[in-house]
């Protein structure tokens, strides 16, 4: 029986839910940066003896050892709802220089079209990532599930 | 004729269940904060970085749709009419917080649906339109979500006060039914595209369907089982009608052992009368005298079609009831002895009139005030005043003036029928117009709001 007031709570249920929103999104980082160097310098004491597809690559001096090492690993391969996924990373100093899906659900039109989209996406994610922290691509969750492990995998890899 | 007559026996069997409870309302509304909480948890913890402003409003959409998924199970489990909510809480007040959080489970889903659209197009660079098409039927189980929302928004619209007015009770509530509907079709993409339950999300996945299936367990239980148990157990049937006063008209209900109902004085039922033009509408109605082992009573104002019609109902009709529910009971009192004022408008004596008969209280601490338009139609009079003469309680009426003027019951009027008004629990029902003004000269009467128990129902 106490005096409701509509308006009031309208308002100010609005506004809390939209200043929650905000202040929310607004406290994340901007770039996947956390971890980022870890991974890379895992990466870099790792490569070149573990992988066995180290090469031998033009000297730039990045690398201790005066010489700059590419690496190519290529994570495990993870099924999804939709299709399985496969990362192949290339190292080069420690840094991954390169990250493309070998695989990703193909086969209809609706995975055709959020991948064209999502793939790159989360390939480009990976590179200012240098890590497997990196958001899913809204829309393919499956894609980018799969995509987070086998990439996992591949850092893993030459870590290991 | 059967007559409920006051008695000892049955004051001695409704005051023993009269344990004072306190209101689980906050401890609720905390839980239902902290399962908010946690649900933004989940974006939170599955969202490393947010870049770019597509990228903002896709995260703005996603944490709406999670928290709308969230609200529409509460939503959803407030109408599953649980016994602990329906008569702790009371039926009025969860009614008017499902009514609040559909209006904000609804808005939450538009906001959803029009962020990720938007934040789509802006990352694919196509026109919203091509977006929206292609979110429908780009996307697993989405074609279902957009069937759902819609589904969701138009029972949205047509309970929104102005639409509501214009259409029947009973359209409206069949319309309302679609709800299960448009929550089982939005329920299947949140799982299959949310990012925070698609494949990584193992826990998060089972605790989402952990929650709509309990949801759905406690719906099928409170509306279904329970009512079915209830019915083929007491076997409702009309005895006979009476005529209270003019257009007031009680129905006298048998069945077997009706005191296991488990019913107070002041509680309702959702009644079904299994008569041609009333089986398909149930409603609530207030018994209006504490149950009896062999016999129910309800007495009801002719307001509507419904009521109207139930003046002609034939002894032996079958009777569908759903309750007990409402927190209108003894039980609401802030201490278990003091003294009480109740204060009755037209059709609101019926609990009053079962309470007046069994609220636990010494001689000289009970009040009844009566309002009514005439003295005729003073229904159940002549019972309250025995039960006034027996108890030792005040029993007052107000009625309007033979020029039709309405009586004044002022702040000041009161006190000088009880000086220590302040001191006292106020039972307070009638027409939503009356309930209000009493509401306001019982402040002003120095009457504490945590003293007034009311319940308004507003169908």
């Amino acid at each position: 029986m106490k005096r409701r007031h509509p308006v009031r709570r309208v308002v100010l249920s609005t506004a809390a839910t939209v200043s929650g929103i905000v202040v929310l999104i607004g406290l994340k980082p901007t770039a996947s940066t956390g971890g980022g160097a870890q991974a890379g310098g895992a990466a870099a004491t790792g490569a070149g003896q573990r992988s066995g597809a180290a090469a031998p690559a033009s000297a730039s001096g990045a690398s201790p050892k005066g010489v700059t090492v590419t690496v190519t690993v290529t994570g495990k391969t993870v099924q999804t709802k939709y299709g399985p996924v496969q990362v192949r990373l290339t190292f080069t100093g420690g840094r991954i220089t390169a990250a493309t899906a070998l695989q990703h659900p193909t086969g209809n039109k609706i995975s055709d079209k959020i991948n064209a989209h999502a793939v790159p996406a989360l390939d480009q994610e990976t590179l200012t990532a240098q890590s497997a922290t990196i958001a899913a691509v809204s829309g393919a969750s499956y894609t980018s599930a799969g995509y987070k492990q086998s990439l996992q995998s591949a850092i893993d890899e030459t870590r290991a | 004729m059967t007559t409920i007559q006051p008695s000892r026996a049955s004051r001695r069997l409704a005051t023993g269940r009269a344990r004072r409870r306190r209101s689980p309302a906050a401890l609720l509304l905390l839980l239902a904060a902290a399962g908010a909480a946690a649900v933004v948890g989940l974006w939170w913890r599955d969202t490393p970085a947010v870049t770019g402003n597509a990228d903002r409003l896709v995260n703005a959409g996603r944490i709406t749709g999670l928290l709308a998924g969230y609200a529409i199970a509460l939503v959803v489990v407030q109408m599953a009419r649980i016994p602990a909510l329906e008569r702790r809480v009371g039926s009025d007040r969860v009614a008017r917080w499902h009514a609040m959080s559909g209006r904000y489970a609804l808005s939450l889903t538009v906001a959803h649906v029009v962020l990720i659209v938007t934040g789509n197009a802006m990352q694919t660079h196509a026109s919203l339109t091509a977006e929206a098409v292609s979110v429908v039927t780009g996307y697993p189980d989405m074609e279902k979500a957009a069937i759902g929302t819609a589904l969701l928004v138009v029972v949205g619209l047509i309970s929104a006060a102005p639409v509501r007015r214009r259409i029947p009770y009973e359209l409206w509530y069949y319309l309302h039914l679609t709800t299960y509907a448009g929550v089982y079709l939005a329920f299947w993409h949140q799982l299959s595209t949310g990012n925070d339950f698609a494949a990584g999300g193992r826990i998060a996945r089972w605790a989402w369907y952990a929650m709509y299936g309990g949801v759905w367990l406690l719906l099928v239980w409170y509306r279904f089982v329970v009512p079915v148990r209830m019915n083929f157990r007491h076997r409702l049937r009309v005895l006979e009608t009476v005529e209270e006063a003019p257009g007031v008209v009680s129905v006298l209900i048998s069945g077997h052992r009706l005191h296991r109902l488990g019913a107070q004085a002041g509680q309702f039922f959702r009644w079904r009368f299994m008569s041609r033009g009333l089986w398909w509408s149930a409603n609530p109605y207030s018994i209006s005298a504490p149950p009896r082992p062999d016999l129910l009573r309800i007495t009801v104002k002719a307001s509507g079609g419904h009521s109207a019609a139930l003046a002609r109902l034939r002894p032996g009709t079958r009777v569908w009831a759903e309750g007990p529910y409402g927190a209108l009971t003894a039980a609401r009192r802030r201490r278990r002895s003091g003294k009480v004022l109740m204060i009755a408008g037209g059709a609101g004596i019926t609990p009053l009139r079962a309470l007046f008969e069994t609220l636990p209280a010494a001689s000289g601490d009970l009040t009844l005030i009566y309002r009514a338009r005439r003295t005729e139609d003073l229904a159940l009079w002549d019972e309250l005043q025995a039960i006034a003469e027996e108890r030792g309680a005040r029993l007052r009426y107000a009625v309007n003036g033979p020029d039709g003027a309405r009586p004044q019951i002022t702040a000041r009027g009161l006190r000088k029928l009880l000086p220590d008004i302040a001191r006292h629990d106020v039972f307070l029902c009638g027409p939503p117009g009356l309930a209000e003004e009493m509401y306001a000269v019982l402040r002003e009467a120095g009457v504490p709001d945590r003293r007034i128990h009311h319940e308004s129902f507003e169908f």
